[in-house]
């Protein structure tokens, strides 16, 4: 349930718009990729759906809610609906496989209870990750050192991570980039499957046109910061 | 005068009436680190998550660090009154600013990405730090905070010094009563004292949770010396009392021969342990000496590094008199403990192709010393020595008060006669001193393209 809205950002006075005139909307359960070449803008367009970007033109709505008025605490509530997966290395490599997956309720959790958890998780808890970790079939790692997973495992706890946030939509940038391409193809069926089955919004940026034409329903193309 | 010295007295008697002092010494180094890092994490955590204001907080902290730890001890001694407590709340202040801004730039030189993530997740700082920042810098972590323990520990029986309690005034009394026999075990008992620190800080780095069983201790400590951290209206009294700072024109005029003596105690140390470290290295290091060899003069550099410069300083007052001269020695011999450790490991760390490359040529070890390892070890090596002469600035206005001249010594003889005006106006001097000498270091290594964390 995301809309954009002739969204428009610049990042310097005298800088040309990284977007110009976005218009989009992802539906619940809908898989979106956006394409596009090098600076095209697909990252800014990620980041200033959570709000990292500011943008000077335009309207952003998560549920409804428009994401420009959220200050503070708000905006950090907000965040905790938009679950975010980057290129690579995004996960805190020393700790267990579960504790990267449950940092995904951070949002949820009072600063105690994550603190606890730390020390002395739950038995609930651990079963939380253990199905998280099923859903990217990889349920037998819960207890391993992250370090010591592939990169095409840690990409996937980086899923279940998400996952655990329970969020109304996933933005990925380049979840695949790190990855070899047969793999990456994998990855990113099972990202999809899991915001189908999950009526989770999920928007995409891809490199590679035709993996994108395979696995979603809808492929948009940003060039110049403009949709073309 | 070694007959004077040795042996050491180990009588039992001595060595039975030594277990409270020593108790005091471990407490009140393990309660000042208790505090600081309770106190100095969250403040890491303000400045690594870049939260309001925290530029402002690092510059608090920085500027508090230059402070030297002896220094604030007179404060302390003065506002708390003699004892522990005194002890306790000078090192747990000075610590607090050192974890607060050695981890705070830890966490804001820790990978971004990982952060990023949790960020997304709508995270609270705290819980930031725990699953993030404390795990991803979590070995530079321990490794400093051992570190700051070891050098804790020997601040505490320096504090001592002047009043705080514990060996260190032990040490004064022994010295006092030109008793070397017992100042000799002294200095063995705080060897050893600093040797242990580093035992532990190894175990810790293996297992953290090893440190916790300090907790209990610290605890103790902490709860013996409250009642003085906390005689607040006498405290308060006092503090107004040093307002405002003030100094007579004759001290004014002395002011810059005093400030020159104390560069010029810095300098000399640091010229001193130099000297002496570059040959030792030599054959402190693996690689360039036979290893046993290594291992024995590792071990000496282990030992004067860890006696305080001001230990050295009270050795010396006995056997060379008072002086600039005595204060320079005693900076050198500790800082050759430490450049001789430090420029040893520089030169285990010299890349092995290009010396390889340079044996093939058949060069004689004296050629492959000169166009290899010098050339190569000497950037390290320079940056290592401008800092032990930033430090000496700090050490050099400590080994004041003991007699070697400067500033140090004016502001010991104002607290001594309770004149807290000039005391106070000498605090802000040595502040100003040290934090200008920071500062120009922190320059000089950036304009250099060096970047190293200060500890
Ligand atoms: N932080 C920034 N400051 C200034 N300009 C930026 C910043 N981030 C991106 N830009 C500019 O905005 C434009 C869009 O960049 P963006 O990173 O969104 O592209 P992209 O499509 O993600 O590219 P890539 O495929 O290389 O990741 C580029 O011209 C880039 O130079
Ligand atoms: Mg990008």
């Amino acid at each position: 349930m995301l809309e954009l809205r002739g969204v428009r950002v610049v990042y310097g006075p005298g800088a040309p718009p990284a977007l110009d005139d976005v218009t989009l909307q992802v539906g619940a359960g809908e898989c979106v990729a956006i394409v596009g070449p090098s600076g095209g803008g697909k990252t800014t367009l990620l980041r200033s759906i959570n709000g990292s970007v500011p943008i000077v033109a335009g309207t952003i709505r998560v549920d409804g809610v428009d994401i420009s008025t959220l200050r503070g605490g708000a905006l950090r509530r907000m965040r905790t609906q938009l679950a975010v997966i980057a290129q690579q290395h995004d996960l805190v490599d020393r700790l267990l496989v579960y504790q990267n997956v449950m940092a995904g309720a951070l949002g949820r959790w009072s600063t105690l209870r994550a603190l606890r958890f730390l020390i002395a998780p739950t038995s609930a808890e651990i079963a939380e990750a253990r199905e998280a970790l099923g859903g990217v079939g990889i349920a037998e790692k819960l207890r391993e050192r992250t370090s010591d997973l592939s990169g095409g495992q840690q990409q996937r706890v980086a899923i279940a991570r998400a996952l655990v946030q329970k969020p109304t939509a996933i933005l990925a940038d380049e979840p695949i980039a790190s990855v070899d391409p047969q793999l990456g193809e994998q990855i990113v069926a099972l990202l999809c499957s899991v915001a189908r089955s999950r009526n989770i919004a999920l928007i995409c940026s891809l490199h590679q046109p035709d993996v994108a034409r395979r696995n979603f329903d809808r492929v948009v193309a940003l060039d110049g910061g403009r949709i073309a | 005068m070694s007959s004077a010295v040795f042996p050491p007295d180990l009588s039992p008697a001595y060595l039975r009436a030594l277990t409270v002092p020593v108790a005091q010494t471990i407490g009140m180094a393990a309660a000042g680190m208790l505090v600081a890092f309770a106190a100095g994490i969250p403040l890491a955590v303000v400045i690594g998550t870049r939260a309001p204001g925290h530029r402002l907080l690092g510059t608090v902290l920085a500027s508090l660090r230059a402070i030297p730890d002896l220094t604030l001890a007179i404060l302390a001694v003065v506002l708390v009154g003699l004892g522990p407590g005194a002890g306790v709340a000078a090192l747990a202040l000075f610590y607090t600013a050192m974890i607060g801004r050695v981890y705070g730039s830890l966490f804001l030189a820790a990978d971004a990405a990982p952060l990023e993530a949790l960020r997304a997740t709508g995270a609270s700082r705290i819980s930031l730090a725990a699953f993030g920042l404390i795990p991803l810098t979590l070995p530079d972590i321990l490794t400093f905070g051992t570190f700051a323990f070891e050098c804790a520990m020997r601040a505490s029986i320096i504090v001592g010094a002047v009043g705080g309690g514990g060996i260190g005034t032990e040490l004064i009394g022994a010295l006092n009563a030109l008793d070397y026999h017992r100042a000799l075990t002294l200095v063995i008992v705080l060897v050893a004292l600093v040797a242990g620190v580093d035992g532990l800080g190894m175990l810790v780095r293996r297992d953290p949770r090893l440190a916790l069983i300090l907790v209990p201790a610290a605890a103790i400590a902490l709860w013996f010396d409250w009642p003085q951290i906390f005689a607040f209206r006498h405290a308060l009294h006092t503090f107004a009392g040093m307002f405002p700072p003030q100094l007579r024109a004759t001290q004014i005029a002395s002011l810059p021969l005093l400030i020159a003596q104390t560069l010029l105690i810095a300098l000399g140390g640091t010229l001193i342990g130099a000297v002496l470290a570059a040959p030792i290295s030599l054959i402190a290091a693996r690689g360039l000496a036979p290893l046993p060899v290594v291992l024995v003069v590792r071990r000496v550099l282990d030992v004067a590094r860890s006696i305080p410069e001001i230990v050295f300083g009270l050795i010396l007052v006995v056997s060379a008199g008072i002086g600039p001269l005595s204060g320079a020695i005693a900076l050198g011999l500790h800082s050759a403990g430490v450049l001789g450790k430090l420029y040893a490991e520089t030169f285990e760390n010299v890349p092995a192709a290009p010396i390889a490359s340079l044996a093939a040529t058949g060069a004689r070890p004296l050629a492959i010393a000169a166009f290899g390892f010098i050339p190569l070890a000497l950037g390290p090596n320079v940056v290592h020595t401008l800092f032990r002469l930033e430090w000496n600035v700090r050490a050099a206005t400590v080994v004041g008060l003991i007699g070697a001249g400067g500033i140090g010594q004016a502001l010991f003889e104002a607290q001594q006669l309770f004149f807290y005006k000039e005391m106070l106006a000498y605090v802000l001097v040595t502040w100003g001193l040290v934090a200008l000498s920071d500062w120009f270091g922190e320059r000089l290594r950036i304009h250099m393209g060096w970047h190293f964390i200060a500890g």
